[in-house]
Formats: structure tokens, C-alpha cells, sequence
């Protein structure tokens, strides 16, 4: 099965990426989904998002692209998180179906 | 653990010396300053620090709506940073921030928790609990109350401590 690339994007890719990261990561293996994420600041983005398949970021994302791109603030403040989770399964079960046929 | 002494998790301070209670301050620019100072004085941070913040706050503003609170985490990268700590006030009245990943959005803000980390993936447990602050009504709404730099430190010590079994 396709395991499905997420980027979470900070400013400088550190404190908030990373919190943001391992709530989501728990949240998804709790569904059994398999994910691989990794944490990114916006300025390295550009030459980053070709490996990934979702994007989800705390600050406004510059680079252009077709990708799938969620708002992460309800990862931090805890607003909203659930539906934003819900959304992101969809999302990741989407792309696992379409890469792994 | 006296009340008087600064605390440290995993070399990470959180003390009274870094705190401010029900401050004035009329915009995010003199509340930024008045704690970049207090981590500046209690050496915690380089001299580069306030106006690296203030920097970052204009282009990755860091206000947040949180249930029972709007609050602001202002931070910036780690080469401004000495040795890992938090700086926190809360307000006498609410200051307009711009929100995080939307800035049109506006967020009036009553608790500021300043970050300064020195190393992320060092403190990464630590800053994580303090992150879930965000979540945690009751806490939010005792660092609001206080009327005391012991009892806005109580709060979030408390809060950190009931996040020991969630965050490892």
C-alpha cells in the first residue's frame, strides 16, 4: 500500500511544524493509516513539495501547486481539529487508492 | 520546588523573572519588547532576539483563537537563542494580533507566551506541552485571572505537569 507524504510547514519549519506533525501522525495511525511526515519551513518548500503529497501549513503557503494544501492552525489550537482530521483522512485515503492501483 | 526559585524541565525555564502580569502594552511590537528584554536581561537570548521576533511576527504573525483565550506565541530561529526558556504575560487589555496562516484574520489577544528555543529537537517534549496549553481551558483561564507572576507560573506548570502522561 502507497504510503502517503505529508509535509507540515512553520516559518523556520521547527516548533510548530513539529507539534502539528505528531498530532496528526497519532491521529492517523489511530484510523491505521500509514503516513510518512516530515516538518518544513516555508522558505525550503519549493524545492520540498515534489516528494509529497499533501501539504499542511501553519503560515500562508507561497509556492504555486495543485497539491492539496489544509490550514494546520487547528492542530494547535485544538478548534476545528477534528473536522480538519477528518478531511485529511479523506484526503490521505484518496491518494493511497489512486497510487497503490 | 520553592516559589521563588526558577524551574527548569529538561534545561527549559520557566520562572518568575520572565513574567508579566495584566501589563499594558498598546500593540504587539511593545509587548514583543518588554518580554524580549526580560529574556535578554536574564540571559537567555542573544541581543539579535526582540528585533529577530518582531521580524518574524510581521511576515508569520502567531496569533491563535483558542477556546478560552486569544494567545500569541511569538518565537524566532535558534541562532537568536542561548538556552531554551518562556517568557509569558498576560494583558490588561486585549492587544490585536494578526492571526497565524491567515493574517487578514485578527485575534485579540490576552496571554502572550514567547518562545525562545535554542535547539527544537532538545526541548521538543517540553515545547509540546506548552504548545497543548492552547488546549487546555481551565489553565488558560487561571493564567487570564491572575493577579500574581507565582500564580501565571502555577498555571503553567500545572498545565505541563497534566500533560506528562500524554507527551513523552
Amino acid at each position: 500500500m502507497y504510503k502517503v507524504k505529508i509535509v507540515v510547514v512553520c516559518g523556520s519549519g521547527v516548533a510548530m511544524a513539529m507539534h502539528a506533525a505528531y498530532k496528526l501522525k497519532e491521529k492517523l495511525e489511530a484510523e491505521k493509516l500509514s503516513v510518512h511526515i516530515d516538518g518544513s519551513g516555508n522558505n525550503e518548500l519549493p524545492g520540498r513539495i515534489a516528494n509529497y503529497d499533501i501539504v499542511v501549513s501553519n503560515v500562508q503557503v507561497t509556492v504555486e501547486t495543485n497539491k492539496p494544501v489544509f490550514n494546520a492552525i487547528p492542530l494547535i489550537t485544538g478548534v476545528g481539529e477534528n473536522e480538519l482530521v477528518e478531511k485529511i483522512i479523506v484526503k490521505v485515503k484518496e491518494i493511497q487508492a489512486e497510487k497503490s492501483a | 520546588m520553592s516559589n521563588t526559585e526558577d524551574t527548569t524541565l529538561a534545561n527549559f525555564t520557566i520562572d518568575e523573572n520572565l513574567i508579566l502580569v495584566n501589563e499594558s502594552a498598546d500593540s504587539p511590537e511593545e509587548i514583543i519588547r518588554k518580554l524580549g528584554t526580560l529574556l535578554f536581561d536574564n540571559g537567555f537570548v542573544k541581543e539579535s532576539y526582540t528585533q529577530a521576533v518582531l521580524d518574524r511576527e510581521k511576515v508569520y504573525p502567531t496569533g491563535l483563537q483558542a477556546r478560552m483565550a486569544g494567545v500569541a506565541i511569538p518565537h524566532t530561529d535558534t541562532d537568536h537563542v542561548l538556552k531554551p526558556a518562556i517568557a509569558i504575560s498576560t494583558l490588561a487589555k486585549p492587544i490585536t494580533f494578526q492571526m497565524m496562516a491567515t493574517p487578514e484574520e485578527k485575534v485579540q489577544v490576552e496571554i502572550v507566551i514567547m518562545l525562545a528555543v535554542h535547539d527544537a529537537k532538545l526541548v521538543i517534549p517540553v515545547l509540546r506541552k506548552v504548545i497543548f496549553i492552547l488546549e487546555n481551558d481551565d489553565a488558560l483561564v487561571a493564567m487570564k485571572n491572575a493577579t500574581t507572576k507565582t500564580e501565571v507560573k502555577t498555571a503553567m506548570l500545572k498545565h505541563i505537569e497534566s500533560m506528562n502522561k500524554k507527551v513523552k
